[in-house]
């Protein structure tokens, strides 16, 4: 009984934390959205490019000791490169080919990274984690939770990503063209819309948003070349519960996800439980969800 | 020579020469060919799937990984003591049921989502079946079971020959039996499902009753290969079984070629070679994996259809022997 009341109590500081790491699946989730829309491709490496882009950030910030927000832009630099270099060598010569090669495709790439990474950073211990903003806190008003600086800066970082790439799809030329090449590349060609420029940017903005959630979720998580990676599970599960089309209902997902991973914690020792979240709301999403014949390119 | 006795002599060939080969090695390479033969065994499971029924999987390692523990959990040291011969057929049957589990969600799916719910299940078996905690009695935790070796005919195979035989055994009598599969009737009844759903199920076909028989022998076989694995090796580590362990498999299976027996040695070989060779040209045996990567990439872009499966085509069309191989792409053979 005793540990079941301070489980409860710590309730409220764990909706911080399960917010916060939701914030960082929503990105990585919102870009494997966008690629997926855009190019018809889910992207199996979206992990892998989290991971490799936070270990430039790590290299910089941690290794080299440079400020912090140099390692995240270049983190996202890496991130848009290898964005850009997956789409521009192995998905363009494709086109017109079945989705399903270029899907096996990205596994090559997890696996390309993932190894790439282990060589340069080793494969098993653990890293020290990329802080941008200080640890400390403030109290929030009127209740007993701590709320740290860092836990904030992540939290607006993903609601501002996800507003900007809203407003970018809503309100730009090129989301303009995103939105038609999504609902079908061939008209997209009539009206004059590049489709191969469309679709790299939609690559590089996607993997971009892998970067920067990779490199926020880095105080949350124990992380090395493997672990983060596994961040591709809890972004599937998230953009499952989006449909894989709605952005606002992958954030929503995310957001879910986040706290029904973090409260187990409270209540249960070890990582077990928690780690089994993921799984089963995919499980059920896509029982739910996802009806045979299902294809994912509505036309909206 | 017409096309059958040419296949007839070609596999006579293989089998001779994979049973003289090892025997001129030292014991260290004839327990890295022990592995390879287990590890084409694995490859066989996922043709079961893939080739057959257009399922892909990345989770093979984990149905393996339900064997190996199994084995190491009754049997040996640390186990109950059990015979392999009585922990063995229980391992292929528990990771029978896990492939029968998984292939019940994956009726209502196909493609994609599939592909995403098997790598859930790989990682949802690495991040809590088989990670240290709640489940260290079947998996062993920390302290890794040591299954011993199996005894056949009163004679006990520790020696890296005799077991090498026994796994190369194992991995024919599963050829044989996938092979039955893809010419009998039973083939012909999945080959129709892959080829279209629809039509198969108007044709009066319970395409239930199939698919979730092809999870479940595809799993069986996966089960087979990791008890062998964990006998072969003597001990089982849940991280010999992780999520890249299984999309490294799959992987082989692409550049392989799915469907083709001479493609699961091929990649048997290959997949406990390469790293080999790369060890004694001193380089980090991580390369493997990138190499695999850069192949799998290169190697689609180039020639969707499979890298051995395309060089089988190829010296048939040179000797003009058997039909002139359609050369498949990938995703219509997945």
């Amino acid at each position: 009984m005793g540990i079941l009341a301070s489980g409860w109590a710590l309730i409220p500081s764990f909706t911080v934390i399960g917010l916060v790491l939701g914030g960082t699946y929503a990105l990585a989730a919102m870009g494997l959205v966008l690629i997926y829309r855009v190019s018809g491709v889910l992207n199996f490496a979206q992990g892998g490019i989290a991971m490799f882009s936070t270990f430039i950030a790590y290299q910089i910030a941690v290794k080299w000791g440079l400020p912090s927000i140099v390692g995240l832009f270049a983190a996202i630099a890496a991130g848009m490169l290898i964005g850009y270099v997956v789409e521009r060598f192995t998905m363009r010569p494709l086109t017109g080919r079945p989705a399903l090669t270029k899907v096996v495709i990205t596994i090559g790439w997890l696996l390309i990274l993932q190894a790439g990474a282990g060589l340069i950073w080793g494969a098993t211990s653990y890293h020290a984690p990329v802080h941008l903003v200080s640890r400390n806190g403030f109290r929030l008003v009127g209740t007993s939770v701590i709320i740290g600086y860092d836990q904030l800066t992540t939290l607006i970082v993903a609601l501002v990503f996800a507003f900007a790439t809203a407003a970018l799809l809503k309100y730009t030329m090129l989301g303009t063209s995103m939105r038609a090449v999504a609902d079908d590349p061939d008209t997209g060609k009539l009206w004059g819309i590049s489709v191969n420029r469309v679709t790299a940017a939609s690559w590089m903005a996607g993997s971009a948003m892998a970067a920067v959630a990779g490199v926020l979720i880095t105080p949350l998580i124990n992380f090395n070349t493997y672990s983060l990676t596994l961040i591709v599970i809890d972004a599937f599960t998230a953009a499952l519960i989006g449909r894989l089309t709605s952005l606002p209902w992958t954030v929503v997902g995310a957001m879910f996800l986040g706290i029904a991973e973090t409260y187990p914690r409270a209540f249960f020792n070890g990582a077990g439980v928690s780690s089994l979240v993921a799984f089963l709301l995919m499980l059920v999403t896509l029982a739910v969800l996802f009806r045979p014949g299902f294809s994912g390119r509505r036309t909206v | 020579m017409n096309a059958i006795n040419a296949r007839r002599i070609s596999v006579v060939a293989g089998i001779v020469l994979a049973v003289a080969i090892p025997a001129f090695m030292a014991d260290y390479y004839r327990s890295l060919a022990a592995l390879s033969a287990i590890a084409a065994i694995l490859i066989l499971s996922l043709n079961v799937l893939t080739g057959f029924v257009g399922q892909i999987s990345f989770c093979q390692y984990t149905f393996a990984g339900l064997g190996a523990m199994t084995v190491g959990a009754l049997s040996g040291a640390q186990g109950h003591h059990w015979s392999f011969w009585i922990s063995m057929p229980l391992g292929v049957l528990f990771a029978a049921l896990g492939g029968f589990l998984v292939g019940i969600p994956a009726l209502r799916l196909s493609g994609l989502f599939l592909a995403i719910l098997t790598l859930g299940v790989a990682l949802g078996a690495d991040r809590y079946l088989f990670a240290n905690g709640t489940w260290n009695s079947f998996t062993g935790g920390v302290n890794p079971r040591t299954p011993s070796r199996p005894t056949l005919f009163g004679y006990h195979l520790t020696s890296q020959y005799s077991f090498y035989l026994f796994a190369l055994a194992a991995f024919l009598l599963v050829a044989f039996l996938v092979w039955n599969l893809r010419v009998g009737k039973t083939g012909r009844v999945l080959r129709a499902i892959r080829e279209s759903e629809v039509a198969a199920s108007t044709m009066g076909l319970n395409l239930i009753k199939w698919k979730l028989a092809a999870f479940t022998v595809s799993a069986g076989i996966a089960g087979l290969a990791g008890g062998l694995l964990a006998v072969q090796i003597g001990s089982v580590s849940p991280a010999s079984y992780d999520f890249l362990h299984s999309i490294t498999v799959a992987a082989v299976v692409v550049v392989a070629g799915v469907g083709s027996l001479a493609s699961a040695a091929v990649g048997g070989i290959f997949i406990w070679w390469l790293p080999e060779l790369l060890r004694h040209t001193g380089v980090n045996a991580q390369f493997f994996q990138l190499i695999l990567g850069l192949l799998l990439v290169v190697q689609l872009v180039i020639a969707p259809q499979g890298g051995v499966v395309k060089l089988e085509h190829d010296l048939k069309r040179v000797f003009g022997l058997g039909r002139r191989g359609q050369d498949l792409e990938l995703a219509e053979v997945l």
